[in-house]
């Protein structure tokens, strides 16, 4: 089994999980507003490579998905990865009965078509927005803007944790320099020796 | 350049060098050869000489850390976690995967058995039974759930290339029939061509089928047994069901083997197919999970 402080080290960037852009809570049944309805679901469709202006798509898929299906546990998200680089890069929003104006004016700035996309139940009103040629940063302000998803901040344990891992991070450049210099000299050592031998040996 | 024992025939050269090994032996001091002290340091002992192999013993039981320092999860935390990380996959390909560490020897009798999930893991594979039609054999497998039983239809698909099967199994009095189809060129590029070499020519068709269906192998390897236990969609209920069917299993199996031998379950890990590993501290969920219903479906 994988040594244990492998696995623990990897544990501690779980945190890269549940902090971090898209770390927010959606409006669900209980705290929906008529301006922001409850999000029912998403699903988020972008093509293989990252040309015209896919990658941002994919970054959002990456670093955005996990934090929000994190916070979001009940939400289901999906993604539909494309072959067809002409085809679009949207991510379409699900809300319960209505859309709120903010995310109608959102999505209506241009408008797409995606074709992967489930069809709306029929209590629910869905909001296609085109991700083309955006960053996921650029991405996450849209859709934080259309749903009202509330921020969760970082607590105080996730803050000294990620200064600790950073300063790791920090440090582990000169510790491999310092480590890489110890084994050299022990090859250096090594060789030497047996060079030493080597001669002994035809010697005798 | 050329050393003393190079100018000699091969011959010569073994004589010579066995008469240079003596310091092996602990009764000649070594003091007696003043070369022989420089040489003998790393010389390692070649192959067919008769001298003294030192035993050289590793611990006898496989290191255990300790687990003090990490961070343990109740089931629905972990859950939460893994389908955080496995967002977007297709949630019937994903597995949640069980890692069961051992308290064990080194040696020893390894645990590997089979067992038969409550909720299936796999999705359910579509089975082709090549046997006689008609015959006790083609019952029994169609009864046991096989979806294509038959000769000659089951030739005409797949040289008609529609193959409509995951595994292909054959009976051993359709074999000549099978041979003659010749249809390696068409099953064996996919794996699908039965051979009693992979097991797929078997007499009693239908305990296959069912192994087949809805079993899991699995096995005890370097002290851990790894072994999927749930697909990405269940609910937490279904993988837990599951994964007490497992130990349960595995503490049986522990149990069963010679006296002499004590396993015990150091560690239970749930990972998934590209998640990290979460250790559990046996709890279903914690105050802070998430309920149940929001752990299941994608």
């Amino acid at each position: 089994m994988v040594n244990l402080f492998k696995r623990l080290r990897k544990l501690q960037t779980m945190l890269q999980t549940k902090v971090g852009t898209g770390a927010a809570i959606f409006p669900n049944v209980a705290s929906a507003s008529k301006e922001f309805p409850a999000v029912t679901r998403l699903h988020l469709t972008y093509a293989r490579k990252i040309d015209q202006g896919h990658g941002g798509a994919r970054h959002f898929w990456r670093n955005c998905l996990p934090r929000l299906k994190y916070h979001n546990p009940a939400v289901p998200m999906t993604v539909a990865q494309t072959s067809n680089q002409q085809g679009p890069a949207a991510l379409t929003i699900y809300f319960a009965e209505r859309v709120g104006s903010a995310a109608a004016a959102l999505a209506n700035e241009k408008k797409v078509v995606d074709e992967l996309a489930p069809a709306p139940e029929a209590n629910e009103q869905s909001a296609v927005l085109d991700i083309k040629n955006r960053t996921y940063q650029q991405i996450w302000d849209r859709v934080q803007a259309m749903t009202g998803a509330k921020v969760v901040p970082a607590t105080s344990d996730d803050i000294a944790l990620s200064q600790k891992l950073a300063e790791i991070k920090k440090r582990s450049g000169p510790d491999r320099q310092r480590v890489l210099a110890i084994r050299q000299a022990k090859k250096d050592q090594e060789r030497m020796l047996a060079e030493a031998r080597g001669q002994v040996d035809k010697q005798v | 350049m050329s050393s003393a024992g190079s100018m000699l025939p091969t011959a010569a050269r073994g004589i010579l060098s066995s008469c240079r090994n003596p310091l092996r032996n602990a009764s000649i001091a070594p003091v007696l050869s003043p070369f022989q002290q420089v040489r003998g340091l790393k010389n390692k002992p070649k192959k067919g000489k008769e001298q003294p192999t030192k035993s050289r013993k590793g611990p006898q039981e496989f290191r255990q850390k300790n687990l003090k320092d990490m961070p343990q999860y109740a089931l629905c935390d972990a859950m939460r976690y893994i389908r955080a990380i496995e967002v977007g996959r297709e949630p019937t390909v994903r597995k949640y995967e069980l890692h069961i560490r051992l308290r064990t020897k080194r040696d020893g009798p390894v645990i590997r058995n089979m067992l038969r999930f409550p909720h299936a893991v796999q999705t359910e594979s579509r089975i082709c039974v090549i046997c006689p039609p008609g015959s006790k054999a083609a019952k029994e497998a169609l009864a046991a759930g096989a979806v294509l039983v038959g000769e000659d239809e089951v030739f005409d698909a797949v040289k008609a290339g529609t193959i409509e099967f995951d595994r292909c199994l054959a009976h051993p009095d359709s074999l000549p029939a099978l041979n003659k189809a010749a249809l390696g060129r068409i099953l064996g590029p996919r794996g699908l061509m039965p051979s009693a070499k992979t097991g797929t020519v078997v007499e009693d068709v239908a305990s296959r089928v069912q192994d087949l269906r809805g079993g899991t192998v699995y096995r005890e390897r370097d002290a851990v047994i790894r072994l999927p236990v749930g697909q990405l969609g269940f609910s937490p209920e279904q993988l837990r069901d599951n994964m007490r069917v497992t130990l349960d299993q595995i503490k049986k199996d522990a149990s069963a083997l010679t006296d002499r031998v004590n396993k015990e379950i150091y560690e239970v890990v749930l990972s998934s197919t590209n998640g990290p590993g979460f250790s559990l501290n046996g709890e279903f969920r914690s105050d802070a999970s998430p309920p149940t219903s929001a752990l299941t479906g994608v």
